[in-house]
């Protein structure tokens, strides 16, 4: 029997399934449609009744707030930065770990792959406690490096780098090996421009894994002005929700995630085609 | 002064044997074709010259200097791999230009080298195509470009033709065969198949069991196999070797097949030895005939070719046998046929599979 998405290619779908997924669609989008009204709406007026975002008149006066507090464009910008060096963290040690356990031959190859293997079955939960231990010996809480580092133990990207990098044919290292290349010029100009589907499917999903980070930049940040966007936001809902209102917390929700959102759809195809790729293995 | 010259070369990978004792010398500017089935370690040899595999024991020259020691980019040598391994995020002319950028040499010298060769191989259109917008013929060219271009002083084919259509391996056959004739280097293929081999190649290596069983010129190679082994993989089809045993003759060697027939060989009889020997024909020295012939068979299979027919029979004792007959032969399956044994072009097998030859081959 031919799935849904298949009809909906084939331009074939009956009224009732489109009324099925029109209905889907809006349990989905409602949330985000509320989230936005509030955001738009003057504060006092939804003291009284939240049902007030419903109709006008809309302001963007939260929005001006937003940026009337300094905090939260820091916050911003530390989201940003963590978000990023873990991005580019993981994205040059994947690669590089993928490339040795796919193409070079060392000692204790196979048990190091399975111990990043297991690492995989370890949640972050369960090594938070010595983590923090070990960050606060280093004196590294209330850094960038305390905030990003921990994000770079990626044995996912490890594992997707070395499954994609075996993929390719070993006939290209040795065409290049004749052609003289040395191991890294074969890296850099041979096999990474070829990973580039996967890198650009690891970046996404590590950008998007480290900006909604919550739990370790709330243990290792401790001062508000080393706060990410997710902590200084839920800071914030618990101290001022009742007196600044609702409508400024909204504001603050859209603009946390208008990055992500940018980021959603620009590499909507990496994203999918991960996704369809997680689901066919 | 040769070109390359392997000495004591031997290889296993873990217990497993894969080449024992090789040497060989190719002269300047010699194509050299390595024949054998797969898995007789021709590949194994064509990368340990290359340097992408290392030889346990043993030594490889190219024009003087000793270079497995060397790394692969520093031999001197370039390879045409099986699969072409194009880099597939270049151009064809970013892929031809890479390993002379590695070389360092210069822009200029790269472009007059890229023409120059996209010229002769006729690929100048193509040049700012990556290879998944090529076919299959077009890539192999580049792939011989990016060889070319780098003027080395051997060139190795890893089974060239072997991913081309019928009428294309053709073709190419026939321009590698021109190509060969404009190139300044040795050049060592690797192939198991005879015909690439016996066209293209001033001598052929012939490779099985670890070993080198056979080096000579293609109708050497042919007309005077070394042992039972190259007379059975060298020719289309396989030479047919019957058990028979030696009768009396005066000069030359006759030979008693299993029905009792008798074959009037050029063998001379000076030292063979006694007991069961192997008498090897090839179908065109065994033809189908109206008349008496030397033995008769029965008739398993009629192969009709256009310019010949092969008839694949067994002997009365049960021996399988290949002839010839007539482009309209008029046999048919189950027909018991008189076959006319030609004695003189016969060749003879020892117990252990030697050859021992014709006075006049």
């Amino acid at each position: 029997m031919p799935t849904v998405a298949a009809n909906i290619r084939r331009g074939r779908l009956t009224p009732l399934g489109w009324g099925g997924l029109i209905f889907g669609a809006l349990i989905m989008v409602a949330p985000l449609l509320w989230t936005l009204l509030l955001s738009l709406k003057n504060n006092s007026e939804l003291v009284g009744h939240s049902g007030a975002a419903l109709h006008g008149p809309y302001t963007f006066e939260n929005y001006v707030a937003i940026f009337g507090n300094s905090l939260t464009t820091r916050w911003l910008l530390n989201s940003a930065i963590v978000a990023l060096g873990q991005t580019a963290g993981v994205l040059i040690l994947a690669s590089l770990a993928g490339y040795a356990f796919a193409r070079l031959e060392f000692p204790f190859r196979r048990t190091l792959f399975v111990i990043v293997l297991l690492g995989l079955a370890v949640p972050s939960q369960a090594v938070i406690l010595p983590q923090h231990e070990l960050f606060a010996w280093l004196h590294l809480h209330n850094s960038y490096p305390g905030l990003i580092l921990p994000g770079l133990v990626a044995p996912f990207g490890v594992f997707f780098m070395t499954t994609y990098m075996r993929g390719i044919p070993r006939e290209l290292d040795e065409a290049a090996m004749l052609d003289g290349a040395s191991r890294w010029t074969i890296f850099w100009k041979v096999i990474v421009p070829l990973t580039i589907p996967a890198q650009s499917t690891l970046a996404v999903f590590t950008f998007l894994g480290a900006w909604n980070d919550y739990w370790w930049p709330l243990i290792s940040a401790t001062r508000s002005d080393m706060y990410t966007l997710t902590v200084g936001l839920a800071a914030a809902q618990m101290n001022y929700a009742q007196t600044s209102g609702l409508g400024y917390l909204m504001a603050q929700a859209v603009f946390a995630s208008i990055p992500i959102f940018i980021v959603y759809i620009v590499f909507q195809k990496q994203i999918v085609r991960a996704m369809a790729g997680a689901a066919l293995q | 002064m040769a070109s390359l010259q392997l000495t004591g070369i031997r290889k296993s990978f873990g217990a497993t044997p894969v080449l024992d004792d090789i040497n060989l010398t190719l002269e300047q500017r010699e194509f050299i074709a390595f024949l054998g089935p797969s898995g007789s370690g021709k590949s194994t040899l064509l990368r340990i010259i290359a340097g992408l595999e290392s030889a346990d024991s043993g030594e490889v020259w190219l024009e003087g200097r000793r270079i497995d020691t060397l790394a692969p980019g520093e031999r001197g040598i370039a390879m045409v791999f099986q699969h072409y391994a194009l880099y597939p995020h270049m151009s064809a002319r970013e892929n031809m230009a890479f390993g002379l950028k590695n070389a360092r040499v210069s822009k200029d010298e790269i472009d007059r080298r890229i023409a120059a060769a996209a010229a002769v191989l006729e690929i100048t259109p193509l040049l700012d195509r990556k290879p998944a917008e090529m076919s299959g013929g077009q890539r192999q060219r580049v792939a011989i470009g990016r060889a070319l271009v780098k003027e080395p002083k051997l060139f190795l084919l890893d089974e060239p033709l072997s991913n081309l259509d019928a009428a294309l391996r053709l073709r190419t056959r026939v321009e590698l065969a021109q190509l060969k004739q404009k190139v300044d280097a040795a050049v060592i293929m690797v192939t198991h198949d005879q015909a690439e081999a016996m066209t293209l190649a001033d001598r052929i290596v012939v490779i099985n069991d670890c070993e080198i069983q056979q080096v000579g010129p293609p109708m050497e190679i042919y007309s005077r196999p070394a042992n039972s082994f190259v007379a059975q993989f060298v020719g289309s089809p396989a030479m047919s070797l019957l058990p028979a045993t030696l009768v009396e003759g005066r000069e030359f060697a006759s030979l008693k097949l299993g029905d009792g027939s008798v074959v009037h060989t050029k063998v001379p009889l000076a030292g063979l030895p006694g007991g069961e020997l192997r008498l090897g024909l090839r179908p065109e020295a065994v033809r189908v005939t109206d008349t008496k012939g030397t033995t008769k068979a029965k008739v398993d299979l009629v192969e009709r070719l256009g310019e010949r027919t092969l008839i694949y029979a067994h002997l009365a004792g049960g021996q399988q046998i290949i002839g010839e007959d007539e482009p309209y032969s008029q046999v048919r399956l189950g027909d018991e046929v008189q076959l006319a044994i030609d004695g003189e072009s016969a060749h003879l097998f020892g117990p252990d599979g030697v050859a021992f030859h014709r006075a006049d081959a």
